[in-house]
C-alpha cells in the first residue's frame, strides 16, 4: 500500500448529529475510521462535586437534570436513597404513581431518540411525527407537576401531591397503539433505512458485557437482563424484557420501538393498582434538617440509557460525604472507540446514534 | 414565431416606429418575461419546499412573512444581502469566490435550451441536449472548487462525495438519454418534443414506452442535484453542511439559488423529454378551443409554457415528497447502486428503446 | 459465591459487610471473580476520598447469579489498572484520575476529562482548594 497521511477530523462538540457536545476525534484515511478517541466534559456541571456542600433537599432539585429527557429516574433514584436510609416504606399507591410516570418517561425518552435517530440518517419527518407523541406525554407532565421536563415531582417519601386525569394516560395508549404502527410502516419497510442500519455496528455480546454496557443497547445483543425485574417498584408488576439476538444498530431500534408497547403494557398495570388504592397515605420526611445516619447507600434502576445507579456514603451530616452516579450512556461513550474503529464516517454516525447517548448523562 | 411577429411589426409600423427596432426588441421582449417568470419560479420554489415539508410533517411552515409566508423566500434573500461576506482566512481567495458564480452561472444557461412552447426557444441548436449536459455538469466543478477553497475538512468531505457520485450518475443519465434520443431521431429540444405527440395522447409521451430509462433518468437527476436520498455532499447530520459549510452572506445564497435553479431547469428537461413538453394533456389546447382567432393563438403560446411549467412542478412535488420520506444512503451503497444497478439497466434499456425503434418506429415518425 | 475459597486464594482479604476488602491483587481477584463465578460487567468503580487514603470500590455484578460484589481497597496516589479485564473500567479510572488524581498503573488513556487541560487539583479531594478565579462568583 502507499504510504498515506491520516486526516484527522473533530467530529463536534459542535456538530448536529453529536446530541449535545460530545466530541470525536477521528483519524480518517478517506472516509474510513482508523481510530476514534471520545473527549467529553464539555457539559460537566460538577453534580458529584456539588453534593457535597448542598444539603440533601437543596441538592435534590439538580439531580432530574442529569438525563433532563428521563429526570424521572433520577429523581427516583436519589429519593430511594433516602427511603433506604431512613426505612421509609411507599404506600402502593404512591409505587403506583411512581410507575406510571416513570414508564411514561421511558416512552417519551425513547420517542425523542426514534425521532432523533432517523434524523441522523437524513430523514425528516419522522423527527415531526415522534415528537407529537411525545406532545402529549409532556402536556400530561405539565398538567401534574407543572413542568414539562426536569420535574421534581417525587419527594422524599412520595410525590408532591395526590395524580389525576389517569384517562388522560389511557387515551394515549390508545393513541400510541395506532402511531406505533405508522412508525412501522413509515421506518421499518424503508429500504433505505434497513440498508443503512442492518448489520451495521454489530455489537458482540461480550464486548457489551466488559464494555458495562446496559439497558437495550445490551438486550439487543442477546442478553436477557433488565434491572426492572428486581426493583422494588416493579414488584407484582408483569412484562417481559425485550431480547433480540440481531445485535445491530436495526435491532437496537426495533427493540426501542418494542420497549414502547412494553412499557405500555406496565403503564396499564399501574393504571389497575391506581384505580384500586385510591388513598395516597403517604409519611412524608420532613425534608429541612434532615440527616441521613451514618453509612453508605446505594440505589439502582433500569434508566432509558441503562443501568443509572446512586450511591451516597454519609458521615451522619446534612450532607453528604461522598455521592456517585452511574449513568449509562457513559460507558456508552466509551465504547465507542472500539465499536467505530473501521466503519466509514457516514455509518459512524448511524452507529454511535442507535446507543442513545445523551451528553449531560456523560458529563454529569 | 413567424405570426406573433408579424403582428408585433404591424402595431410598430402604426405608430411610426422603424422595423429595424421591432426586429431587435421583439426576441427581448419574451425572453424577459419568461426569465423574470422563471427567478419568481424559483423563489417560489424554495418557498413550495418549505412549505410541502411543513406539511408532510404536521406543521404549517413559513406562515409570518407577508400573506400565508409568499414573502418569506426574499426576505431570506434580503437577510442573506445583508449579512456579512466571510472569507476564511486560510481559505483560497479566488477560488472560493469563484465557486458560488459557477454554481449559479450554468444554472442559469441551461434554461435557455428549454423550448417553453413552440416558439418560444432561446437557443435552438440541432444537439440541444448535448449542450444542456455540459452546462448542467458544471455545477460539479463549483462544488469541488469550493469545498477545495474552504480549507475546511468537512468542505472537503463533501466536495469530494459529491464528484464520485456525479461521475457514478452521469453515466446512467447519458444511457437513458441515448434511448429517448433513439425515440425521437433527434437531439433537438424542441423536435423530441414534437415527436411526442403522437395520435395516442398521453400515453403516447416517451415516459411510456421509455419507462426504465425514465426511472432511471429521475433517480439520477436527484442524485445530480444531491438531493434526497442521495444528499451526501451536503450530508448536515454527518457534514455540517457539506461543501457550503463556510459559505455565508450572498455566496451562499448564490449556491443555494443555483441548487433550485437546477432543481427546476432538470425537472423542466424531464418533463420535455417524457412527459411531453409543453403539450397538452387533453391532445387539444384549451385555449384554442375556448378563444377562436388571434387571441386564441397568442394565449395557446402562453398555454404551452403553463402546462410546461405544470409537469416540472409535478415532478418537483415528487422530489419533495422524496425528501420528506427517505432518510440519506450511505456513501458505499450509494456508488454501488449506480454501478451495479442502474447503469445495467439503463444499458438494457437502451437496447430495448433501439429493438423499439426498428419494429415500432412509425408511430413516432 | 462462595467466600471461603476466595479467601483461601486470595489471603489478604477480609468480610466487611457486603464488601471484601483487599490489600492488594486486585487485577488478579477480579480477573479471578470474572473468569469463574461470571462477574463479568463490572458496574462501577467508586472512589472515596477518606482523607488519608482513598478507597476504591469495584461493583462486579453477575447477570446469572443476579448478584452484587464490591471489592474494595484502599490505595495511595498509585493503583493498579484493570482495564485489560473490564474494557469500562477505562473509563471509570480515566473519571477518577481526573477527580481524584489517582494513577492507574497500564492505562495509558489517563488525562484530564472533565475538568480542562492544565487545571490544577483534583476537585474531589477534601483537600482540594478552590484557587481559580473562575469560581470566585459564589463568594
Amino acid at each position: 500500500m502507499t504510504n498515506t497521511n491520516l486526516l484527522k477530523l473533530n467530529l463536534g462538540p459542535q456538530h448536529p448529529s453529536t446530541h449535545g457536545v460530545l466530541r470525536l476525534i477521528l483519524e480518517l484515511d478517506g472516509e474510513k475510521i482508523v481510530s476514534c478517541k471520545p473527549d467529553v466534559g464539555y457539559l460537566h456541571r460538577g453534580m458529584e462535586k456539588m453534593a457535597e456542600r448542598l444539603s440533601y433537599v437543596q441538592y435534590y432539585p439538580t439531580v432530574d437534570r442529569i438525563d433532563y429527557l428521563a429526570g424521572f429516574f433520577y429523581s427516583e433514584l436519589f429519593c430511594e436513597i433516602i427511603e433506604k436510609a431512613l426505612n421509609v416504606e411507599l404506600s402502593e399507591r404512591v409505587k403506583a404513581i411512581r410507575v406510571l410516570l416513570l414508564e411514561l418517561n421511558r416512552i417519551a425518552s425513547h420517542l425523542l431518540w426514534i425521532g432523533a435517530y432517523l434524523m441522523d440518517l437524513g430523514a425528516v419527518s419522522p423527527f415531526f411525527y415522534t415528537f407529537r407523541e411525545r406532545e402529549l406525554i409532556l402536556k400530561y407532565f405539565e398538567k401534574i407537576t407543572g413542568q414539562r421536563m426536569m420535574n421534581n415531582y417525587f419527594i422524599f417519601g412520595g410525590v408532591r401531591r395526590d395524580i389525576f386525569d389517569i384517562e388522560d394516560v389511557e387515551e394515549f395508549l390508545e393513541i400510541l397503539k395506532t402511531k406505533i404502527k405508522d412508525y412501522e410502516r413509515i421506518i421499518d419497510s424503508n429500504p433505505i433505512f434497513l440498508q443503512r442500519t442492518k448489520g451495521k455496528g454489530v455489537l458482540e455480546q461480550n464486548v457489551a458485557l466488559n464494555g458495562a454496557i446496559t439497558g437495550v443497547n445490551l438486550r439487543a445483543s442477546g442478553v436477557n437482563l433488565d434491572f426492572r425485574t428486581k426493583h422494588k417498584l416493579y414488584e407484582g408488576y408483569e412484562f417481559t424484557p425485550i431480547v433480540s439476538e440481531g445485535k445491530d444498530c436495526y435491532t437496537r431500534y426495533r427493540a426501542r420501538v418494542l420497549e414502547l408497547n412494553e412499557s405500555s403494557k406496565l403503564i396499564k398495570q399501574a393504571i389497575e393498582k391506581l384505580k384500586q388504592n385510591s388513598a395516597l397515605n403517604q409519611t412524608l420526611i420532613q425534608p429541612i434538617g434532615l440527616k441521613l445516619p451514618a453509612g453508605e447507600f446505594y440505589s439502582e434502576i433500569e434508566a432509558p440509557r441503562g443501568l443509572a445507579s446512586c450511591y451516597v456514603k454519609s458521615d451522619g451530616e446534612n450532607k453528604p460525604y461522598r455521592l456517585k452516579w452511574r449513568t449509562g450512556s457513559y460507558y456508552a461513550v466509551n465504547l465507542l472507540r472500539k465499536l467505530l474503529k473501521g466503519t466509514y464516517l457516514n455509518d459512524a454516525i448511524a452507529i454511535a446514534g442507535s446507543l442513545d447517548i445523551i451528553l449531560p448523562e456523560v458529563d454529569k | 414565431m413567424n405570426y406573433l411577429y408579424f403582428l408585433y411589426i404591424e402595431f410598430l409600423t402604426k405608430h411610426n416606429v422603424p422595423q429595424i427596432i421591432g426586429d431587435i426588441t421583439f426576441y427581448c421582449i419574451p425572453i424577459t418575461i419568461i426569465f423574470i417568470v422563471l427567478l419568481l419560479v424559483v423563489l417560489a420554489l424554495v418557498l413550495a419546499e418549505r412549505k410541502l415539508l411543513g406539511w408532510f410533517t404536521q406543521r404549517k411552515g413559513p406562515n409570518r412573512v407577508g400573506f400565508w409566508g409568499i414573502l418569506q423566500t426574499l426576505a431570506d434573500a434580503l437577510k442573506l444581502l445583508c449579512k456579512e461576506n466571510i472569507t476564511p482566512s486560510s481559505a483560497d481567495r479566488f477560488l472560493f469566490n469563484l465557486a458560488p458564480i459557477l454554481m449559479f452561472t450554468p444554472a442559469l444557461v441551461v434554461l435557455g435550451l428549454i423550448p417553453y412552447s413552440s416558439e418560444f426557444m432561446f437557443v435552438n441548436f440541432q444537439t440541444n441536449v448535448l449542450i444542456y449536459i455540459i452546462f448542467a455538469g458544471f455545477p460539479i466543478l463549483s462544488i469541488l472548487i469550493g469545498g477545495w477553497a474552504s480549507n475546511n475538512k468537512y468542505s472537503l468531505f463533501g466536495g469530494m462525495r459529491n464528484v464520485s457520485q456525479v461521475l457514478a450518475y452521469e453515466l446512467p443519465i447519458a444511457f437513458s438519454l441515448l434511448g429517448v434520443i433513439t425515440l425521437a431521431s433527434s437531439m433537438n429540444l424542441g423536435k423530441i418534443t414534437l415527436a411526442q405527440s403522437t395520435q395516442y395522447g398521453v400515453l403516447g409521451w416517451f415516459w411510456m414506452p421509455c419507462i426504465i430509462g425514465f426511472i432511471v433518468m429521475f433517480i439520477s437527476i436527484l442524485a445530480e442535484l444531491n438531493r434526497c436520498p442521495f444528499d451526501l455532499p451536503e450530508a448536515e447530520s454527518e457534514l455540517i453542511c457539506g461543501y457550503n459549510t463556510e459559505y455565508s452572506g450572498m455566496r451562499f445564497a448564490l449556491f443555494y439559488l443555483g441548487e433550485y435553479s437546477l432543481l427546476f431547469a432538470n425537472a423542466l428537461f424531464l418533463s420535455v423529454l417524457f412527459l411531453g413538453g409543453y403539450l397538452s394533456p387533453f391532445g387539444k389546447y384549451i385555449s384554442t378551443v375556448f378563444f377562436g382567432g388571434q387571441i386564441g393563438e397568442i394565449l395557446l403560446y402562453f398555454e404551452q409554457v403553463f402546462w410546461l411549467i405544470l409537469k416540472s412542478f409535478f415532478i418537483i412535488f415528487v422530489v419533495i415528497w422524496i425528501r420528506a420520506v427517505f432518510p440519506r444512503m450511505a456513501s458505499f451503497d450509494l456508488l454501488k447502486f449506480s454501478w451495479a444497478f442502474l447503469l445495467p439497466i439503463s444499458i438494457l434499456n437502451l437496447l430495448l428503446m433501439v429493438l423499439l425503434k426498428y419494429f415500432m418506429g412509425g408511430v413516432y415518425a | 459465591m462462595n467466600i471461603i475459597e476466595f479467601k483461601n486464594l486470595f489471603g489478604e482479604s477480609e468480610l466487611f459487610g457486603e464488601k471484601i476488602i483487599m490489600k492488594s491483587d486486585i487485577a488478579k481477584s477480579l480477573q479471578f471473580l470474572k473468569e469463574n463465578y461470571g462477574y463479568n460487567i463490572l458496574k462501577e468503580i467508586i472512589a472515596i476520598d477518606n482523607r488519608d487514603d482513598i478507597e476504591l470500590s469495584y461493583r462486579l455484578y453477575s447477570p446469572d447469579d443476579d448478584e452484587d460484589v464490591i471489592i474494595t481497597t484502599f490505595v495511595k496516589g498509585e493503583a493498579e489498572s484493570v482495564s485489560k479485564i473490564f474494557d469500562s473500567a477505562v473509563a471509570d479510572e480515566k473519571e477518577i484520575f481526573d477527580l481524584f488524581g489517582i494513577k492507574f498503573t497500564c492505562n495509558d488513556e489517563l488525562e484530564r476529562l472533565y475538568m480542562p487541560e492544565g487545571w490544577k487539583g483534583h476537585p474531589l479531594r477534601k483537600n482540594y482548594e478552590e484557587n481559580d478565579e473562575r469560581l470566585k462568583w459564589n463568594d
